[in-house]
């Protein structure tokens, strides 16, 4: 369970100082599935880069079961992000020296995972093994990073707009991919998007709105990635 | 406009390497040319003799050094205006893509002649500067009639004026040379595969399939990192010999020369493997990889490189100096005999194990500080 109380994070200092997040407290239960809706500027990214521990907090505590992000120095965050943690960022971020295999293996690893392959054919890259990213279409790079992120083993994942950059029968395929893999594997997933269609497909929707939540609902009827609209 | 007069001020690396190119070659070559003209005024044969050998150290000197600083003079600028196109390859694709001819773009590159310019500029006031202690020391035993200094016009037109623009339209070549790809290439930032790429090895981890592939990526950096423990180990190690062999202002200088371009190339090499490697340092923080990790995947591919660039610098020390005292010293009384002087290689060496070591530790611990959000800033 992720416990996350009055979290509040400022950027900028005196008079350009803003208020990112203000207040937020939401608990997010184990092996659900979260949509973040909101606005551009509205505070998303800055949310999850927070919860996830990218990024420090001014005020509040994310906790998760036991462990407090808050009271964790560097060190213990990046021992943290390891053992339970995945990204999956917008613009993919592959290591472009290296090839798909390797750039999976960078998730594998750290799992002691030998056997990524399994991660790798389940996004269909298992003929694309050997090509580098520069070789590989926008759909085929994210795939890479959804499959790198996969072969942690994450206990959660962090999504931010993963089909942001996709056209939509890319995206379509992409996220029918991570809902099922979520779905078999039941780690949590929190994934933002400006897509409000996307979210008919999650357990629960929060909305933000300059830098703090205005609404959670429960979403009763799930859809797949093929029957919501886009 | 592409490069600005600011880019060319940042490769500072090449204004301290072509500024010590010139110190030295202005000061041999000023004295080998007062030298020559009071080639009428010696009337013994001691005299004669180490009036010729003198003549001989500054031409052996001057070709040595010189052409050793300008060839990785050359080597680094190649390595900047590469790393200058490889990271602007976007802005330079829409410029093409646009309907910029190459050498429109190219033709910018010009301005990173300024840089050799105030290297050489520096160099020269600097060698002026010291000349008359050079000129005192090199006739200490007065053997030879006073001389004073002369200013040649010449040695400027060719130590400043010459080299600045030549390396001025190396830059607008060699940049053409590189921008000759195709448009979608820079702006995608393709980087050409180079190589085999090897089938994995389940037994390799990550970290070390990453530690190749960082070396392969950035081989003008091996030829850097070769370079710079190249000069710690012979400078350091000549300037001792060249205290008795000569004397202690050409050991001094030797020395400071040394350290100056040891450092300076060091740095230049590590701070570009880790800036182009940043996003990829992130990543690997992002998904746990712990700092010590990441330094292990980006800087230690280049240790062998270090150390095999102190034996090359050490047995090239040994080999000049034996030359030296073997062959334009022969017949000269009063040299002292040459040896390779173990006790102070052993030392050389366990200072560059000190030095190397702690300054790739400093910048692994650096890597704990680059910000994790930095990343989603483009
Ligand atoms: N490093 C920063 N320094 C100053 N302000 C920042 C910084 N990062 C984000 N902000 C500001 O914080 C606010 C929230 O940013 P955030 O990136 O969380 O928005 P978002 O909801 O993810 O938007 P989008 O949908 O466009 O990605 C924005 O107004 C932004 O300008
Ligand atoms: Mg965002």
């Amino acid at each position: 369970m992720i416990q996350i109380r009055n979290l509040t994070k400022y950027y900028g200092k005196g008079e350009s100082r803003f208020k990112a997040l203000d207040d937020v407290s939401v608990c997010i239960k184990d092996g659900e599935f979260i949509v973040i809706l909101g606005a551009s500027g509205s505070g998303k990214s800055t949310f999850l880069n927070v919860i996830s521990g990218l990024e420090t907090m001014d005020s509040g505590s994310v906790s998760y079961d036991e462990k407090r992000l808050e009271k964790m120095n560097e060190k213990e965050l990046t021992r943290f992000r390891r053992d339970n943690t995945a990204y999956i960022f917008q613009q993919y971020y592959l290591l472009p020296h290296l090839t798909v295999e390797k750039n999976i293996k960078m998730g594998a690893d750290l799992d002691h995972n030998r056997d990524f392959f399994p991660a790798m054919e389940a996004v269909g890259l298992a003929d694309k093994r050997k090509k580098f990213p520069s070789e590989l279409s926008g759909g085929e790079q994210q795939r890479v990073a959804i499959a790198r992120a996969l072969a942690k083993n994450p206990k959660v994942l962090f999504l931010d707009e993963p089909t942001g950059a996709l056209d939509e029968n890319t995206g379509r395929l992409v996220l029918d991919y991570i809902i099922k893999l979520q779905a078999k594997q039941s780690f949590t997933m929190i994934m933002v998007t400006h897509n409000a269609n996307i979210a008919e497909t999650a357990d629960r929707i929060i909305r933000m709105n300059s830098g703090k939540i205005v609404g959670i609902t429960e979403n009763t009827e799930k859809k797949t990635a093929y029957e919501i609209g886009w | 406009m592409i490069v600005s007069v600011k880019d060319s001020l940042k490769l500072f690396g090449i204004s301290i390497m072509t500024c010590c190119a010139v110190t030295v070659c202005n000061l041999f070559l000023n004295y080998y040319l007062d030298l020559s003209a009071i080639a009428a005024l010696i009337d013994n044969p001691a005299a004669q003799m180490f009036y010729d050998a003198q003549l001989m150290t500054a031409k052996v000197v001057c070709a040595v050094s010189g052409g050793c600083l300008a060839a990785t003079t050359v080597v680094m600028l190649f390595f900047y205006i590469k790393h200058y196109i490889d990271s602007h390859s976007k802005e330079i694709g829409i410029l093409k893509a646009l309907g910029y001819s190459d050498f429109k773009i190219a033709k910018d590159f010009f301005v990173f002649g300024l840089s050799v310019l105030i290297g050489c500029l520096a160099g020269y006031l600097l060698s002026f500067m010291i000349m008359p202690g050079f000129y005192a020391k090199q006739n200490a035993d007065g053997y030879l009639p006073d001389m004073a200094i002369r200013i040649h016009g010449i040695l400027f037109v060719l130590l400043v004026l010459l080299p600045s623009l030549l390396f001025a339209f190396i830059s607008v070549g060699y940049s053409l040379l590189k921008l000759n790809q195709p448009c979608v290439n820079l702006l995608k930032g393709i980087v050409k595969s180079k190589g085999k790429n090897r089938d994995i090895k389940n037994k390799n981890s990550f970290v070390a399939e990453m530690r190749c592939s960082v070396l392969r990526s950035r081989k003008t950096l091996v030829f850097f990192i070769v370079f710079s423990s190249f000069c710690f180990s012979a400078m350091i190690q000549m300037s001792t010999s060249m205290k008795d062999l000569a004397s202690e202002m050409m050991g001094l200088m030797i020395f400071l020369i040394g350290v100056v371009l040891a450092f300076t190339t060091l740095y230049i090499a590590v701070i570009s493997v880790i800036r182009s490697n940043q996003k990829n340092i992130i990543m690997m923080r992002v998904f746990g990889y712990e700092s010590t990790d990441c330094k292990r995947a980006v800087l230690d591919g280049y240790r062998p490189a270090a150390y095999i660039g102190f034996v090359i610098g050490s047995v090239y020390q040994y080999a000049l100096l034996r030359i030296m005292v073997d062959i334009v010293f022969a017949g000269v009384e009063g040299v002292p005999e040459y040896k390779f002087d173990f006790p102070v290689c052993f030392i050389t060496l366990c200072a560059f194990i000190i030095v190397y070591e702690g300054i790739m530790f400093a910048y692994g611990q650096s890597m704990k500080r680059i910000s994790l959000k930095q990343i989603m800033s483009d």
